[in-house]
């Protein structure tokens, strides 16, 4: 996967995170997994369609889930991981997904985004088909949070 | 057939024509297609500069929505009619427990029929009535919010019952109190104060459940032990009485007040969310559930740029309202503005980016009524 196509994630990313998740981020180094990758407690996963397919995957730990989804909701006080706040953190993926889409057709690189799938567990591993993964681990004031990109050209 | 721009597209239009792969007669999108922001973005990138859109007025959910708003609207005001009754007879003769409760059965079917619609009625408000109306209003939300919590539904009858009375002690508050502009004496503070005990004691006369009472009683108790009248805190007050603290300042904030501006309902979450220890966060939570992050009728920018307006919720999609886009990203005003549902599959490339602040809101609001399309 190039470069190029990584930016925008990084970027969108870093935006929504301070917008709203209220919270300032590190970008760690980036490295390789191959398919299947174990996930974290908190896993949402984002698909991409159009010039690009694939999916994005979003991982991090309760905790750090439920302080994003009491940012994302105004301060609401968020004691569990319930409907709402999974709703906050499917969207946050939503969102950062969204906004390197978009920028992706700034460059004629048009894809949809599909709707957020969450999964709650320790065990959840996710894969990929033939593809391996490009990890982008984050630090962020409410935790680690680690974005796995798996996307390939439709037409490569 | 109108032709527009490409400039000018936003989700949601429909095509009139084929739009063919430029210099070729490969279809690329066929006419009748609703576009999606992925679609705009391709006709873009061709360099088209122009398409032709089908005019034909709204989709059918707008019709169904035109014809059933006039009647929930006139239901709405029947229940207001009702209650001012009700109450203004309980000063000559005790209240009719079974008037109320079969009132608050009829609210709560209406609740169960279209919970969105009557959720927009609740965010229209008049200028007079404010005692009955708001009656009427916080029952609705603190029914909606009881569906949420899993009340039974004869849970919710009593509920119902007791948010349609809570304020039934402002009848022994002198009027010229609580319809005073501007601000409150301090006496006349303690006299406004009372009306929880007031209501108690009219509640008690006529009979009524123990719960019903206690709800009046408490509704303005706090859950950090900052209300009155008895400073009670947290399990000290009753579990409705906590839902009814929610609801009804909500409701105060988005209405008329003589003695300060109305908040749009962006400002009234946000005012509750800024004294968030004063209610219970079970209900909090339960009522955000319910308003969605975006309540109706918040001025909302897409990702794209555009501007819409919410106009419909969804507790399973707090972050995805059903949005009418009105303005395009360059802030003109739509000829035929596309309604949007977010939460569905195909839309999920767009989210809402921000709101707009509450002085934006007015004038949008303004802008969009001055142009009178008058859609739901």
């Amino acid at each position: 996967m190039k470069a190029d196509l990584i930016n925008p994630f990084l970027a969108a990313a870093f935006d929504i995170l301070e917008r709203m998740g209220k919270t300032r981020a590190a970008r760690g180094q980036l490295s390789l997994a191959s398919s299947p990758v174990r996930g974290d407690e908190v896993n949402v996963a984002v698909g991409v369609t159009g010039d690009l397919l694939g999916q994005v995957i979003f991982c991090m730990a309760e905790r750090t889930a439920t302080q994003l989804a009491s940012n994302m909701l105004m301060g609401l006080p968020v004691i569990a991981l319930d409907e709402l706040a999974k709703s906050a953190v499917s969207e946050f993926s939503n969102m950062v997904t969204g906004n390197a889409v978009g920028e992706l057709g700034n460059r004629d690189i048009i894809c949809s985004v599909t709707p957020p799938a969450i999964f709650v567990g320790k065990e959840v591993t996710v894969s990929a088909k033939d593809l391996s993964f490009l990890v982008i681990p984050l630090q962020t004031e409410l935790g680690d949070v680690k974005i796995y990109i798996a996307l390939r050209e439709a037409n490569g | 057939m109108k032709r527009i721009r490409t400039t000018q597209l936003v989700p949601g239009m429909r095509l009139a024509e084929d739009i063919f792969l430029p210099n070729t007669t490969v279809t690329l999108i066929a006419a009748g297609t609703e576009l999606s922001i992925e679609m705009i973005r391709r006709i873009k990138s061709l360099g088209i500069e122009s398409v032709g859109i089908d005019e034909t007025k709204g989709d059918s959910k707008d019709e169904t929505e035109r014809r059933l708003i006039p009647i929930l609207a006139r239901n709405h005001e029947r229940m207001i009619t009702a209650v001012e009754k009700l109450i203004i007879s309980s000063a000559e003769q005790p209240l009719e427990e079974e008037a109320v409760r079969s009132l608050a059965g009829d609210l709560l079917s209406q609740v169960e029929m279209d919970s969105s619609l009557l959720l927009n009625l609740t965010h229209i408000k008049a200028y007079d009535n404010y005692l009955f109306s708001h009656s009427v209003n916080v029952a609705i939300l603190t029914l909606l919010v009881g569906e949420v919590l899993g009340y039974s539904k004869k849970e919710l009858h009593e509920l119902g019952t007791a948010a349609l009375l809570h304020d039934l002690g402002m009848l022994s508050v002198p009027q010229e109190i609580w319809q005073k502009q501007g601000a409150l004496s301090p006496a006349e503070q303690v006299e406004i104060r009372k009306h929880p005990v007031y209501g108690e004691e009219l509640l008690r006369a006529s009979g009524f459940s123990e719960e019903v009472i206690r709800v009046a009683r408490e509704h303005h108790e706090r859950y950090d032990g900052s209300g009155y009248p008895d400073g009670k805190r947290e399990k000290e007050i009753s579990f409705k009485a906590r839902i009814l603290a929610v609801t009804d300042v909500y409701d105060a904030c988005i209405s008329f007040r003589p003695y300060r501006d109305q908040m749009t309902p962006q400002q009234a979450l946000d005012q509750l969310l800024s004294e968030k220890e004063k209610y219970d966060p079970v209900v909090l939570n339960a009522f955000i559930s319910v308003m969605a992050i975006y309540p109706i009728g918040s001025f909302v920018v897409l990702n794209s740029g555009e501007v819409a307006k919410v106009i419909r919720v969804s507790k399973n999609s707090p972050f995805r309202p059903e949005v009418r886009i009105y303005f395009d990203r360059e802030g003109n005003l739509l000829d035929q503005p596309p309604r949007i549902n977010l939460a569905e599959e195909k839309n999920h490339t767009l989210y809402i980016d921000k709101t707009l602040p509450a002085e934006e809101h007015k004038r949008l609001a303004a802008v969009i009524d001055g142009a009178g399309p008058g859609l739901p």
